[in-house]
């Protein structure tokens, strides 16, 4: 029982070792910081770490033209949570305890949400250490809809919003008549599949819904052939999806290898780890995704062709998205416009914020906190000016343009009753 | 050895001042959710040692019964808030989850518990897979990818406790912790404890002397899920969220890995697993983003080189203690040259897994690394030779040292044999 | 009726490949008793393997190189890991493999990133072999379905019909008398063990650039191949056959039919205007769920008849 004793005293000293270590108190450096709470380790680590790399070269941006309030830095501050909810709520308590006043987030619309009510909470709590959440990707409607908050910003189109780019893109292709719906059963296959039905009756009444499945999701469906063959038998000619990882990928390879005549729109199809995923299927099947900027679109505002540059100099790959840019840089207009990095100011300051996106204008609409942006619908070719690039792979293949989507067809209207401290 | 039970109230208030104090003298929110966090492992390890050390059966999916306690938990605590249901203090609301946990684990435990060894670890899998598909697709009950939010605030309890604050959460677990790990510790000591060892080692026997072997996993399995379920309805309390990764794959192998690497074969050991990996989850997936090839190599080697966990290694030299302290003080020069070879060793494995790590996930121009407070260049010959060098260096030195270790330890063991005899 | 035929059609196509995956993992618990968690590891390391050597060589070197180059290091885990870990037991042997399944897919990552690797299949057999209902089916498929059978022959003939097999199943059962005929037991027991993951590292060959070759394909596939042969009966090579197939086949059916399982819930006197916790139960079909029947399957099983359809003896 000595040894248990003993045992229990090294472990406290350990313990206490630890603590000691990790309080150290925030320092009130000159720097403006910003927690990053994103998967840097664990299976889906690349996606969080790519993220991470976009928003430094975004700060780095801002501060080489001299930073915020007369000559502060902005600095983010990586805090990783292998894609669970235990950590992601560790790494909040650490963000406190940095004394961190904004925090950044997409990967997760259940992490997500998290943060959401995590921030309610907290600054109901304790309101002189307010924290405010910036969602770069994080897709769910209902963020902006019954569960808006103040504390919440999202910078990235909503899943109708998304959906609403999809289906207006094709009204315009008259070839489109039947249409096949395949989703991921969980919550956000469900809310492309209702929003998908909802708009298509309204934009598209004259294309037919001929099927309209939900399949188990996160890789678990091995074999796509049945599919593929009820997608055959349904006589589609599109297939609209909102999966995405190893379902969307899969779909797609199956579809390569039984040479499927249909065109799939998806949200998700250009992520840089789908398309390693296709190899060399992925010029087989005529895939669209929707999506803010690509980097082969004609009429790139000259900032976005610039950023997209930059970070290829720096990383050898291809940035697929804008939004981590005008993130940051609406953050800093607004802490600029604020005069303080006070999150109430700060967030007041936000709300009805403009920024040249790489289409035009995109507005923080301060109803619901929900960007209002145009949108693009591309499909990937082998007819290209710049190829995707990932670690310095050239993948051989890259996204044109079939058609914009103005700020006025993705602009849906909002439940959102704001209450504002 | 004076008064039975004398050294264990010791070693308890002990456990208990610390417990009152450690929140005292570290002042950090992340610090206080890491041991909240601790605290909650180490009833969760404790349950499932009651299977694997105890019992002798190995799951792969305790967390289906810490996950749906944890979900009902949520829903009794939504229920509460909305007035839908009768309210009860929260303080005593992990008694739901354990209840909860208890359900279930009669429900799949008697299916399960039905056979033991691989077919019971084969069926813990099955159950596992089918829990975590089904979170996923009843949206009513499981909220899908989302889960169930809850407010632990729901009103006002004894002397003004609301847990809002994050210290009143913390006191909450590390009174439930305490006697979950009492009721635990005792049980082992009842004629079921024991029927449940016998059970695991000998079967046969157990059912040629009249007991029923099913009967008495299922009661251990039943009961292992009502701890399980206490820590998974803390869980929910605690970050006020359970998603569908609480009663998936990954949360059942974490569990695991605490126990073995603490050792199944001592009360204590899970406890210690408990708070090891708890801590180094927390503190070094922030240093290294190979954290979990660091936490599978330490598992791995656990089972082929020290079986018993870090309680078997350190309860080896309890004869020897007991016998003649002094002999321990004897073994230090050869644990010493064995750790400085250790960690010769390790220096140079940690720095070539950094290295690859870094080459493989970050391609840029820059490629310095910083390791061991110094800016390398890992693209470069220098770093990589010098990691080699270092650990071929430690791995012929272990080679030489650990022999020598093993032999001092059974020199030790055999003078404090002989001590005894005398 | 037509549907019928070509569901079974394709299921035997998706069947075969699960075979080729459990038939290793059948063969070593049948010949060493060791359940090999990190079968589907071995897997995956013989799509990267594959990936890896077709990138200068091509995929016809691959085929060979990548699953001797699996085998090989298979025969050393059991040499060097598992076979310490034999003294302390079954479950111990299960851990150390179910942490070198954790350890295999880490160092994957390390090596190889953590986004998919485009493993493609190759271009002479990438092309069409027939049509049926529309879809296109490429020589590459029925390759897949050949390499399959041919290794279902080759190993039920050589473990019943060869010397060799007589020798490695003699040592399962009286491993003194074959050590005393002079036959190098634990050797036996090495090869075994690398020939088990050599057939993983096939399947991983053929299946990697058909299924996508990622991270997380062990994972995904890995429990799968545990119920093919639990369900099958363990260490029955005609069980993993007939189990494949069936998982293959009822797969199919569930996605193909989708009947609605509403009327189980009927015989419970659920409406079928059911709210709440029903309703979700309700809309179900069998597709939905389809990737779930496998469990399903396997708990059934285990409760019904422990021994599996072919089994000899009990899990």
């Amino acid at each position: 029982m000595r040894i248990l004793a003993t045992i229990a005293c090294l472990t406290g000293l350990v313990v206490g070792g630890f603590f000691a270590a990790a309080s150290t108190s925030a320092s009130a450096a000159e720097n403006i910081k910003i927690g990053l709470i994103e998967p840097l380790s664990g299976p889906i680590a690349a996606v969080g770490t790519d993220a991470l790399q976009a928003f430094e070269t975004a700060a780095e941006q801002v501060n080489a033209a001299g930073g915020v309030l007369g000559g502060q830095m902005l600095e983010i501050v990586p805090l990783d949570n292998a894609m669970s909810a235990e950590k992601t709520t560790q790494q909040l308590k650490k963000a406190v305890d940095l004394g961190l006043k904004y925090v950044i987030q997409g990967i997760g619309s259940n992490h997500a949400l998290n943060i959401i009510q995590f921030v309610n909470k907290h600054n109901k709590r304790n309101p002189d250490k307010a924290l405010m959440f910036l969602n770069h990707s994080a897709v769910t409607t209902a963020f902006t809809n019954e569960l808006c908050s103040f504390w919440h910003f999202r910078f990235d189109a909503n899943v109708d919003q998304k959906v609403a780019g999809l289906v207006t893109q094709m009204s315009r292709d008259s070839s489109i008549k039947k249409v096949y719906m395949i989703n991921q059963n969980y919550a956000y296959g469900k809310s492309f599949q209702s929003a998908a039905r909802a708009i298509m009756k309204e934009r598209t009444p004259g294309i037919e819904l001929v099927g309209d499945e939900l399949i188990v999701p996160f890789g678990k469906v091995q074999d796509f052939t049945p599919f593929i063959a009820k997608i055959k038998a349904s006589g589609a000619d599109t297939v609209l999806t909102g999966n995405w990882g190893p379902d969307l990928v899969r779909l797609i390879k199956f579809s390569a290898g039984a040479n499927l005549p249909v065109q799939f729109y998806t949200i998700y199809g250009g992520l840089t780890s789908s398309v390693a995923g296709y190899g060399a299927d992925a010029h087989k099947v005529a895939l669209k995704q929707v999506n803010e900027y690509h980097e082969n679109h004609d009429g790139l505002s000259a900032d976005s062709v610039a950023f997209g540059d930059t970070y290829m100099a720096k990383y050898k790959d291809t940035w697929y998205s804008d939004r981590q840019r005008w993130l940051i840089l609406m953050l800093a207009e607004a802490i600029d416009k604020a005069g303080s990095d006070d999150p109430i100011a700060v967030g007041k300051a936000l709300e009805g914020l403009t920024l040249d996106g790489p289409l035009g204008e995109v507005e923080m609409r301060a109803s619901d906190h929900q960007i209002q942006l145009q949108l693009m619908v591309s499909s990937l070719t082998r007819d290209y000016s710049r190829p995707i690039m990932y670690k310095g792979n050239d993948f051989k293949i890259a996204f044109a343009t079939d058609g914009v989507i103005s700020r006025q067809d993705t602009t849906l209207p909002t439940t959102c009753d704001m209450k504002r401290p | 050895m004076t008064i039975p039970g004398a050294k264990q109230t010791s070693v308890g208030a002990l456990v208990i001042a610390l417990l009152i104090i450690l929140p005292l003298i570290v002042n950090s929110g992340f610090a206080l959710t890491v041991m909240s966090q601790t605290g909650i492992a180490i009833i969760f390890a404790l349950a499932f040692n009651m299977l694997l050390g105890q019992g002798g059966m190995l799951s792969f999916g305790h967390a289906v019964y810490f996950g749906l306690a944890g979900y009902v938990t949520a829903h009794v605590m939504n229920g509460m808030a909305n007035e839908d249901l009768p309210y009860m203090p929260v303080s005593l609301i992990p008694l739901v989850g354990g209840v909860a946990g208890l359900f279930f684990g009669i429900l799949i435990g008697f299916v399960s518990t039905r056979r033991a060894g691989t077919a019971f670890a084969m069926i813990s899998l099955g159950f596992a897979e089918l829990a975590t598909g089904l979170t996923l697709i009843i949206i009513f009950f499981f909220n899908g990818e989302e889960g169930v939010q809850t407010d632990r605030w729901v009103r006002e309890e004894w002397f003004g406790i609301t847990y809002g604050p994050d210290i009143q959460v913390y006191y909450l677990i590390a009174v439930w912790c305490v006697i979950a790990a009492i009721a635990m510790y005792l049980l082992t000591r009842t004629p079921f404890g024991r029927m449940s060892n016998a059970v695991r080692d000998n079967p046969e026997r157990v059912q040629f002397i009249g007991y029923n072997t099913h009967r008495v996993r299922w009661l251990a399995f039943s009961l292992s899920s009502f701890f399980a379920g206490l820590a998974g309805a803390l869980h929910a309390v605690n970050v006020e969220h359970v998603g569908f990764e609480t009663v998936g794959l990954g949360q059942s192998a974490v569990i695991l890995i605490m126990v073995y690497i603490g050792g199944t074969g001592h009360f204590a050991g899970p406890i210690l697993g408990a708070i090891l990996i708890t801590l180094l989850n927390a503190y070094l997936s922030d240093i290294s983003p190979a954290w979990y090839l660091y936490l599978g190599l330490i598992f791995v080697g656990m089972v082929m080189f020290a079986p018993g966990g870090l309680a078997g290694l350190i309860m080896m030299h309890d004869p020897i203690r007991r016998a003649a302290p002094h002999l321990l003080m004897r073994m230090a020069p050869a644990y010493a040259a064995a750790f400085g070879t250790s960690l010769v060793a390790l220096v140079g494995c940690i720095g070539l897994v950094e290295m690859a790590y870094f080459l493989s996930t970050t391609v840029s121009r820059n490629t310095a690394l910083i390791l061991y407070g110094i800016a390398l260049d890992a693209a470069d010959f220098w770093p990589w030779l010098v990691c080699v060098a270092l650990a071929a260096a430690g791995a012929l030195g272990c080679s030489r040292t650990y022999p020598r270790l093993a032999e001092s330890y059974g020199t030790a063991m055999h003078e404090a044999r002989r001590a005894v005899a005398s | 009726m037509e549907v019928f035929v070509f569901s079974l059609f394709n299921g035997v196509l998706y069947g075969m490949l699960l075979f080729l995956l459990a038939s290793g993992l059948t063969l070593i618990f049948s010949m060493m008793g060791v359940l090999n968690f990190a079968h589907a590891s071995f897997f995956m390391l013989g799509a990267y393997f594959a990936y890896q050597i077709s990138q200068p060589l091509g995929f016809w070197p691959a085929l060979i190189a990548a699953p001797i180059l699996v085998g090989v290091l298979g025969a050393a885990v059991e040499r060097y890991a598992l076979r310490p870990v034999h003294r302390f037991g079954h479950v111990a042997e299960l851990l150390f493999t179910f942490g070198l399944a954790f350890v295999i897919e880490e160092v994957v990552q390390m090596i190889w990133g953590k986004v998919p690797v485009p493993y493609d299949v190759p271009p002479s057999l990438n092309v069409t072999a027939f049509a049926w209902q529309g879809l296109d089916y490429s020589v590459y498929r029925l390759f897949m379905l050949l390499i399959s059978v041919g290794i279902f022959v080759a190993l039920f003939f050589g473990l019943t019909r060869t010397r060799i097999g007589l020798i490695i199943r003699a040592s399962l059962t009286h491993p003194h008398m074959v050590a005393s005929l002079g036959h190098d037991v634990p050797k036996v027991f090495m090869w075994t063990f690398g020939v088990g993951c050599a057939l993983a590292g096939v399947a991983g060959v053929i299946g990697g650039n058909v299924l996508g070759t990622e991270p997380g394909m062990a994972i995904q596939l890995g429990p799968i191949v545990f119920v093919v042969i639990v369900v099958g009966g363990l260490g029955s090579l005609g069980g993993a056959l007939i189990a494949s197939l069936l998982i293959g086949v009822l797969n199919n059916m569930a996605i193909s039919y989708d009947f609605s399982l509403y009327p189980i819930f009927s015989l419970l006197g659920v409406e079928r205007e059911a709210e709440g916790i029903l309703a979700d139960l309700v809309s179900l079909t069998t597709g939905a769920i389809a990737p779930l029947v496998p469990y399903l399957l396997l708990v059934l099983m285990l409760i019904l008849r422990p021994r599996g359809l072919f089994g000899t003896r009990d899990v």
